[in-house]
């Protein structure tokens, strides 16, 4: 459905009525057989109840069971590499909440090529405003064009991408299944990778099941939610656990990497990077763009005594974070209670 | 919430205009062209290959270069009359690229793509046009886009810092010291101007798209049977080498950021002038 901006006389609002009524009819289906058969996976978006609202566009592209496993097929596709070797899933994997291994710091891309940034989590991706450590990208649809262009990632133009995959034996099919139109253009290849990626939404870790009232915390993960209210949640605020803001945390004051600058060509931005999202932060080491720090303990270690002095500094930062061992242990035990195992094992993302 | 604000004013327009004429006569519609023509200052503008070191241009600085790139994105396009007339050109995105409409590429290179022939437009007398030039937020922000703004069809898509080049100069000239790379040839001067977001509270975020309202100097009729044109001259020089910037291509050759295009940026208004209309 084509979004209309200036003067319409297309009968936009009569289609949405019609697809309201059809989804209506289809919920009564779909109410009277739940009971009776299995249903399969669901691959409709659901917003979870606590979660602010989506930031994806799904008018232009509503997830679809065919478009979203058209999405992992070319998540896990290596042609759109320049040397058909590397693919999304590479450096993005579900078991680590689609990180990428501790091992590769910085990722590696075709011919060996490294990274210059730790390779993020894939998670709850819908509901940003942002994307990547500068924030450069501000549509979910663009952030593979990066990683497919970037000369250290894919290194691929996206002509030839395009082009791969017209001349492919199985996509035009699965494309025409996922849109309905014969030919493979840039956005619906855009479009199918967000589909799958929309639905990387991780809300059933044990902390949002203690928030549902479905388990418990121990007494040292409620002393380090407790803790991290006080210490932590100004940055890491939310169910999204990021205020999405872009900040200096002290880990340099010579800056290789200038960060937000980039983006806003503001000096006061040199040194300032994303506030991630802290959700499977247990799983997803190494920490920080540069990967500066192994381990949580070295992380909060951080906060309480390391913090480095430089212009762009975050004023709450200043003084560190002063935290005692047993505060750290606490926070430490808390932010695990944020690994989503549910997510991690969902079998709808699996390669298949 | 723009969006609302231009559906309301279209409907109330179009209930006005409506209820005075019902009883009177049915509504007629016509089209008016816009033809658009690159020059560099009174010269006529020639493409060069990117290899070129024939330099036939020369600018303030008394440097000599050619031009092997020129295009500009245009987008909401919209007609006014003296008589309160007023023709919104509708913009609609989509993957393919006939869903994608209102949204034009101008290209030197491509003789079809500098004519925006605008279709439906309610008959009357129209003596002025506005636009905007370059890629505005409300169109990034609904993510990828087929047609003019598929990157593998051509779009000018900065991935890094996503959003599209409004308007692209590529040449060469000796002055420039830039020596040959994978991606550019010696001597190579290109000035990209793009950069979209004012999303943010950082008045630091750069914002290069421009809308400007060009006068025709006199009045146009839109009517059927008619095919009226206006002709509008760019002029590559008042872009380049204007009022609020001038690029010396010793130092300011390759503009690639938001930031780097700001002063060109306040050019280009002044760089599209309609020359004549043809009725």
């Amino acid at each position: 459905m084509a979004p209309v901006f200036g003067a319409t006389f297309s009968p936009f609002t009569m289609k949405k009525q019609l697809i309201i009524s059809a989804l209506a009819l289809v919920s009564v289906v779909f109410g009277c057989k739940k009971d009776e058969t299995e249903q399969g996976p669901s691959y409709e978006f659901r917003k979870p109840e606590n979660f602010p609202e989506p930031t994806y566009t799904f008018d232009n592209n509503p997830v679809t069971e065919a478009g979203f496993k058209l999405g992992k097929k070319l998540f896990f596709d290596p042609i759109l590499s320049v040397d058909n070797t590397v693919s999304c899933n590479n450096c993005h994997n579900q078991s680590l909440a689609f990180a990428d291994l501790p091992l590769h710091a910085f990722s590696k891309g075709v011919m060996d090529r490294q990274g210059t940034r730790n390779a993020p989590q894939l998670v709850n991706l819908a509901f940003m405003k942002e994307f990547f450590w500068d924030g450069g990208v501000t549509h979910l649809d663009f952030v593979p064009l990066t990683a497919i262009e970037s000369e250290v990632e894919m290194d691929e133009e996206i002509e030839n991408v395009i082009s791969k995959l017209n001349n492919h034996a199985d996509y035009p099919a699965l494309f025409k299944a996922a849109f309905g139109t014969d030919e493979i253009n840039t956005p619906l290849m855009l479009h199918a990778l967000s589909q799958f990626t929309n639905l990387m939404v991780s809300n059933n870790a044990p902390y949002d099941k203690y928030l549902r009232g479905e388990t418990a915390l121990s007494e040292q993960e409620l002393e380090g939610q407790r803790l991290f209210e006080q210490k932590c949640q100004s940055c890491h605020s939310g169910i999204l656990f990021t205020d999405e803001s872009y900040r200096n945390n002290g880990i340099d004051s010579v800056f290789t990497d200038i960060g937000r600058a980039r983006i806003t060509a503001f000096d006061g931005d040199i040194g300032k990077f994303r506030v991630p999202s802290l959700r499977n932060v247990g799983i997803t080491r190494p920490y920080m763009h540069n990967a500066k720090f192994a381990t949580l303990e070295e992380v909060l270690d951080h906060y309480s005594d390391g913090i480095i002095e430089s212009p762009s500094l975050d004023p709450s930062l200043k003084n560190g974070i002063p935290m005692t061992a047993e505060e750290k242990a606490a926070i430490i035990a808390f932010l695990k209670t944020l690994t989503d195992k549910e997510f991690t094992q969902d079998e709808r993302f699996f390669k298949g | 919430m723009k969006k609302i604000l231009v559906l309301t004013t279209v409907l109330c327009s179009i209930a006005l205009l409506s209820s005075c004429k019902k009883d009177e006569e049915k509504a007629t519609f016509g089209t008016l062209a816009l033809e658009f023509d690159n020059k560099i200052g009174d010269q006529e503008l020639t493409l060069a290959d990117a290899t070129s070191t024939d330099f036939k241009y020369t600018n303030s600085h008394n440097q000599n270069f050619n031009v092997s790139l020129l295009g500009y994105y245009i987008t909401n396009v919209k007609l006014e009359g003296p008589n309160g007339e007023v023709f919104v050109d509708p913009v609609t995105t989509g993957s393919a690229a006939a869903d994608v409409k209102g949204i034009y590429q101008v290209l030197e290179s491509d003789v079809n793509s500098q004519v925006i022939t605008l279709s439906n437009v309610p008959s009357g007398k129209y003596d002025k046009v506005t636009f905007t030039l370059g890629i505005p937020a409300d169109i990034v922000q609904e993510g990828a886009t087929g047609g003019v703004l598929d990157p593998a069809e051509g779009a000018w898509l900065w991935n890094w810092d996503a959003g599209y080049i409004g308007f692209a100069f590529e040449g060469r000239s000796p002055a420039s010291p830039v020596v040959a790379t994978q991606w550019n040839p010696e001597n190579s001067v290109q000035i990209h101007i793009g950069g979209w977001k004012d999303i943010t509270d950082n008045p630091m975020m750069v914002n290069n798209v421009k809308t400007f309202t060009l006068e025709f100097g006199t009045s146009v009729n839109v009517g059927e049977k008619l095919e009226p044109n206006a002709h509008i001259v760019m002029d590559l020089l008042e872009v380049i080498d204007g009022h609020h910037g001038s690029a010396d291509f010793t130092t300011t050759n390759q503009v690639h950021t938001p930031a780097g295009g700001t002063e060109f940026a306040e050019n280009l208004h002044a760089a599209f002038v309609v020359d004549h209309v043809h009725q």
